[in-house]
């Protein structure tokens, strides 16, 4: 990386504000690590890779809703995003089949909706 | 969003969370089916839409409208008219007023926190740009005082005159020091930030740094928070790769760097002169001020020290304008607070509001109310500084003058919800404990006054204490707050000082009658067995630890109280609720 300057930076900002689709975070912080958020962030990374689906999964910190870790936020096209909580292994994986696959949202584990 | 896809959806939610007999999302299901609905309308049932205590509401989408759901004749409108005309039911929406702002949290879980990226396409070290281009350290401090921004570790001294007394005082050498040495029980809002938005409190420290006219800057975490060391130290790493750090910042020729020192775990060092004492690797140790380390801190040069949530807001005030910043809040605390909202609440987590929200709304309308729907006895705020708030002052706007007016303070944001189980005495002397542990000891009054108050606290909990043992401890409360060195010492009586405001009805009771209305004191507590209510299924026996309940078998248990050492395990055991405490 090079350093920047006021014109590199603004770039770099014009680059990544873009908004994207189709990506999964899992939230990393320690109230959700705690809660078993690594188990979840590896099992969502192998069945994405396993299935070969075309998903960027990331980390970001805590949203605060640290009575519900690990959460999970999923913006798929054509589903409307929200974030999962109390999401373990089983949940992570149900989460790729219906709300990733088959684009259906998942019954008692949605904590928020951010819109369609 | 790309992909139409006009189906509509139903979420369903429950906001009591209590158990009901019938399914709504199955009633909705069942009605949409009748109407052969059921294939074009997905139905839902969500855990949370952010509202609570209002019974069952639905939410459709796309639209994006909430409902109330009182009955089935309700559900039927709804499908006749909103899904199936496609209209607005105007008189049962229900108004989504979200009680949160986030400003201090605004990246904390949108952002990958390891990805510099992430934070500069959401503004991020654009505030710093602006600064070093079009303005100068002058106007910075300016636009600070303008915003009113007051310091989030506890204090609330204005960040401004901070700032300003450091940039004022001439020397070759100046510092800025993010303290990040949270150490309040229950309190996690710093660890979070670091966490989750790493970069926002770097770059509020390069703006201190370019304000007050230092280049080198440190970063105080405590060891036991080994996430956000690791991530702090990538987001330094990171930015120093991109020329955010070091020499000739984003091509100017204003230099400054950062680093980290880690604190091992001393709660002392979260006050400023003892913090100074631990960087410069001397014992944690508090001294005498004045002088403030702004005008002689750091190695004896000018310093300014500021709390990782005070950091955080400097970037976003420069962004946004100060007159934005100082349009949020009360008449004197402007802006946000972030609070850690535990104890007995149903959720429990990391909360951002305006200053001037009510203590009510902070409880019932964003944690969901008192955890088994029990009763609210008081809040706690500050940690071992602050004190308790009872229920009488719900309806207080939550900001640095009112909460000290009530005897408490606003504190770093620890927020800890207290039920009617919760005993006043046992809170006191918990927090008091924790003074005592983490006194440094170089001062009499904190060293010698806490061990004499905690033994006051623990005589009155075994209800061995007298009434003139209360004026004592009331006593050595004054002296203790008065005549200690540092913050530790003088702030260490709070928790007693107000929970004896407002519960010295408690203290007499442990006194006078030897009776613990919470349950709590243990000393003061009988452990039975109710006749009745026993099914002689021998759990207690095998549990307790002494051997005070002998096996009874087809027999009423009883607990042997020489032998009994009150440990609890039988009552917690108990599936019949057979153990009494008395």
């Amino acid at each position: 990386m090079s350093k920047l300057t006021r014109e590199t930076l603004n770039k770099i900002k014009q680059e990544h504000a873009k908004p994207r689709n189709n990506w999964i975070k899992v939230g990393m912080s320690t109230c959700g690590i705690a809660a078993g958020a690594d188990i979840v962030l590896e099992t969502i990374k192998q069945e994405v890779k396993k299935r070969n689906l075309a998903v960027t999964v990331g980390q970001c910190g805590c949203a605060g809703k640290c009575y519900a870790e690990p959460l999970v936020e999923v913006c798929i096209d054509g589903v409307p995003q929200v974030i999962y909580g109390n999401v373990d292994k089983k949940s992570a994986i149900e989460i790729i089949e219906r709300h990733v696959a088959n684009k259906k949202l998942l019954n008692d584990h949605i904590y928020n909706v951010k819109g369609k | 969003m790309s992909g139409k896809n006009d189906k509509k959806i139903i979420l369903v939610c429950d906001t009591d969370g209590k158990q009901r007999e019938a399914d709504y999302a199955d009633m909705i299901t069942s009605v949409l089916s009748e109407e052969k609905l059921d294939g074009q309308v997905q139905v839902i049932r969500v855990a949370e839409l952010g509202i609570y205590g209002q019974g069952v509401i639905v939410k459709i989408l796309p639209e994006n409208i909430i409902y109330k759901i009182s009955d089935e004749t309700a559900i039927a409108e709804l499908v006749s008219e909103v899904i199936k005309k496609n209209k607005t039911l105007k008189e049962s929406v229900l108004e989504d007023n979200p009680k949160q702002l986030k400003i201090v949290l605004r990246n904390c879980g949108i952002i990958d926190p390891e990805n510099i990226d992430d934070y500069i396409a959401l503004d991020g070290y654009q505030a710093l740009s602006r600064v070093i281009f079009d303005s100068s350290p002058e106007e910075v401090i300016a636009q600070l005082k303008i915003s009113g921004l007051r310091g989030r570790g506890g204090g609330g001294f204005p960040t401004a005159t901070k700032w300003n007394f450091a940039r004022r005082t001439e020397a070759d050498q100046k510092y800025i020091i993010c303290n990040a040495d949270e150490g309040d029980p229950g309190a996690y809002m710093d660890r979070s930030v670091l966490e989750g938005d790493p970069h926002s409190v770097i770059e509020g420290m390069i703006i201190g740094g370019f304000a007050i006219g230092a280049d080198k800057g440190y970063f105080y975490i405590r060891a036991e928070y080994p996430l956000a060391i690791e991530r702090v130290q990538k987001a330094i790493e990171q930015a120093r790769e991109y020329g955010l750090l070091g020499e000739n910042i984003l091509g100017s020729d204003f230099n400054f760097d950062l680093d980290i020192r880690l604190g091992a775990g001393a709660f002392v060092c979260g006050e400023e002169t003892a913090l100074i004492a631990s960087i410069e690797g001397k014992r944690g140790c508090p001294t005498p001020r004045p002088p403030y380390p702004s005008i002689k801190g750091l190695w004896g040069k000018p310093t300014v020290i500021n709390n990782v949530e005070t950091l955080a807001n400097i970037a976003v005030i420069l962004l946004k304008g100060a007159k934005w910043f100082a349009a949020i809040g009360s008449a004197t605390s402007k802006g946000t607070k972030v609070f850690a909202l535990t104890g007995k609440v149903k959720n429990s987590g990391l909360i951002e509001v305006p200053m001037g929200i009510t203590i009510r709304e902070i409880v019932y309308e964003i944690g969901g109310g008192v955890f088994e729907d029990k009763k609210l006895k008081a809040v706690q705020t500050g940690g071992p500084s602050g004190g308790v708030i009872p229920k009488e002052f719900l309806d207080t706007p939550v900001d640095y003058e009112n909460l000290q007016k009530l005897g408490s303070i606003m504190g770093s944001g620890g927020m800890i919800v207290l039920d009617e189980d919760d005993c006043m005495v046992d809170i006191a002397k918990f927090y008091l404990r924790f003074c005592v542990d983490e006194s440094c000891g170089k001062c009499a009054p904190c060293r010698i006054g806490g061990f004499q108050m905690l033994n006051y606290l623990k005589d009155i909990s075994r209800g061995k204490a007298s009434q003139g043992d209360l004026l004592k401890l009331e006593n050595i409360c004054n002296s203790v707050k008065k005549a200690s060195l540092c913050g530790l010492g003088q702030t260490a009586p709070n928790p007693i000082l107000s929970t004896l405001k407002y519960f010295r009805v408690e203290y007499d009771q442990h006194i006078n009658d030897h009776r613990c209305a919470a349950k709590k004191c243990t000393d003061l507590l009988r452990f039975v067995i109710s006749k009745e209510k026993c099914v002689s299924c021998g759990m207690c026996s095998r549990d307790c630890p002494v051997n005070a309940i002998p096996k009874n078998e087809n027999k009423e248990y009883i607990i042997n109280q020489e032998l009994c050492i009150k440990c609890g395990k039988c009552f917690d055991v108990c599936k019949f609720d057979a153990v009494i405490r008395e």
